[in-house]
């Protein structure tokens, strides 16, 4: 169970997130969305560890990782992707697996890394310098497959499946339910796209200005009048 | 490899005695070469494998020296025990620049180089200890081991050309791990090492600390070979700069290029460019050094490596 308690985050006078509390299990994929600029990339700096919160707490499993470092937040059983993917530079595909399973998982399995490549669709690009010899679509795999190798129980996916067209966006969805259903780990994903959001996601928490604005089932949220006007900054009908 | 390893250490262990043995100078020069050998594989392992470039391993030369020379001179410990303790006295002194660690690029840089002046100035201003800025005088030399005699020319070459051999040993054996493959994918992309699990604070932490390590103990056998220290020779930033030079001129990315680039720059420069030129030879270094870095960024072992592939796509 992943719990934040009155999350905040402060940069010099800007709040960029304010009073975030919500609690999710891993048994749920849950989308976190919100217009451009609303908290959300900072909310999973925050529960990741890249920021530390100037207020509230990250609980993950009854464990306060508030003050934890990164690496830590790993080995506890969060993961997480990055926007822009961030590859290990120098290494191959199986070399940025084996760096997050051996780091993230304790462990080396290469049994278990052949078949969380074979899941991705990476097996075939294993040998391939992850930085230089990669499409974006693949880049994007090995962002969620290094995420899998530290077996998280909480996964938190920042907008994995921008940049994709719809086909491999649709693809891409697929592949994220079969391993939230298989692997039973919980997603936090952010996402823009309505329809994807719709199709993955039991519940759906809607970020504005730094506040949630609302949270539900995505038919329930996608209805809200507060939650249209947020995205298109106008009237119901806008 | 196993065959080029064993044609290696037979010439270093058997031909190079053979030839030199009596040539005191020539071995003199190959012993003072190998020292910078030794902290050139040092800066490569903090440089290469750490990611942080440093201008103060002259700071590790210096504390292993002046903690050798102390031990032997005022508790009386064997050299033997004490030049290991110079090691560790300088892995000491190296707990004090973690802070530094938080930093990367040219603060990191800028903040060694700070801390190496700092000893610098303690060595200087505790002359009770240090004999102050006229240093220390009689260090003891290298014991006799079964009868052969280490303070000898060849005694020294002996004990140096070990040292650095092991040193490219546990630079290769670092490299090979998976503590080594983090290392390096740290390099340009550190949160994502970090987001994985990588402890990237403790992995940096533990290469200044093998690398301070292996400063010091050069510094320290340095100190037992010349027999005095002064603060401005063993702070002196030409510790921390010929390593650098070297390891770039061989091939700071490979095990063994820095070793051989510090063998064949430091040679070189004494055997070469000191016959044509006897003051300011090292203009000529500089102007070596510079094309190296243009025509061949990755030094003189990459571009060995790299000839026989070259000849194969010309055949194809």
């Amino acid at each position: 169970m992943l719990t934040l308690e009155n999350v905040t985050v402060r940069f010099g006078g800007l709040t960029a997130v304010k009073d975030v509390s919500f609690s999710m299990g891993t048994d749920q994929v849950l989308g976190l969305v919100g217009p451009n600029g609303a908290g959300k990339t900072t909310l999973f700096n925050a529960i990741s560890g890249l920021v530390r919160p100037g207020g509230g707490r990250v609980m993950f499993n009854g464990v306060d990782l508030t003050r934890k470092p990164l690496h830590a937040r790993a080995h506890h059983g969060l993961g997480r992707t990055f926007q822009i993917p961030q590859p290990m530079h120098e290494l191959t595909v199986r070399e940025n697996l084996l760096v997050a399973q051996r780091f993230g998982a304790g462990k080396v399995d290469h049994k278990r890394l052949d078949e969380i490549m074979d899941f991705m669709d990476l097996t075939d690009q294993a040998d391939r310098n992850a930085a230089t010899e990669l499409a974006l679509q693949e880049l994007k795999r090995l962002e969620v497959a290094k995420a899998m190798a530290t077996e998280p129980r909480m996964l938190l996916l920042d907008e994995v499946l921008a940049g994709l067209e719809t086909n491999g966006k649709r693809h891409f969805t697929a592949r994220l339910q079969d391993m939230h259903k298989r692997f039973k780990i919980g997603i936090l994903i952010i996402e823009h796209d309505i329809e994807t959001v719709s199709s993955l996601c039991h519940r759906v928490v809607v970020l504005n200005f730094g506040e949630i604005l609302a949270d539900g089932t995505p038919d329930a949220v996608f209805r809200d009048p507060e939650v249209v006007r947020s995205y298109t900054g106008g009237g119901e009908d806008a | 490899m196993q065959k080029r390893m064993i044609v290696a250490l037979a010439l270093l262990y058997v031909v190079v005695p053979v030839l030199l043995n009596g040539n005191n100078y020539i071995l003199s020069l190959l012993v003072s070469s190998l020292i910078v050998a030794g902290m050139a594989v040092s800066w490569a392992l903090l440089g290469n494998l750490g990611g942080m470039v440093s201008f103060g391993h002259a700071a590790f030369f210096g504390i292993g020296g002046y903690a050798s020379a102390l031990l032997v001179t005022k508790l009386g410990l064997p050299v033997m025990v004490a030049i290991p303790a110079g090691g560790v006295a300088a892995v000491l002194a190296s707990v004090f620049m973690l802070p530094a660690l938080r930093l990367s690029g040219p603060y990191f840089a800028l903040a060694i180089l700070a801390y190496a002046h700092i000893f610098k100035i303690l060595a200087t201003e505790f002359s009770s200890l240090t004999g102050g800025s006229a240093g220390l005088s009689s260090i003891p030399g290298l014991p006799d081991i079964f009868g052969f005699n280490l303070s000898s020319r060849l005694g020294a070459y002996f004990v140096v050309v070990s040292l650095v051999l092991v040193f490219c040993w546990v630079y290769g054996r670092i490299r090979r791990s998976d503590y080594g493959t983090a290392l390096r994918a740290m390099h340009d992309s550190e949160d994502a090492t970090r987001v994985v699990g990588v402890n990237s604070l403790m992995l940096k932490s533990w290469m200044l600390f093998v690398s301070a390590f292996m400063g010091g103990l050069i510094g320290a056998f340095n100190a037992h070979v010349i027999n005095f220290l002064e603060p401005d020779y063993a702070f002196n930033s030409a510790w921390s700069v010929l390593p650098i030079v070297a390891a770039i001129f061989g091939g700071y990315r490979t095990v063994y290029g820095p070793a051989i680039g510090a063998v064949v720059i430091y040679l070189v420069d004494q055997l070469v460019f000191k016959e044509i030129m006897s003051t300011g030879h090292q203009l000529i270094l500089g102007a070596v050094l510079a094309g190296m870095i243009l025509f061949a960024p990755d030094g003189l072992m990459r571009l060995f490596k790299r000839k026989p592939r070259e000849a194969r796509n010309a055949h194809a």
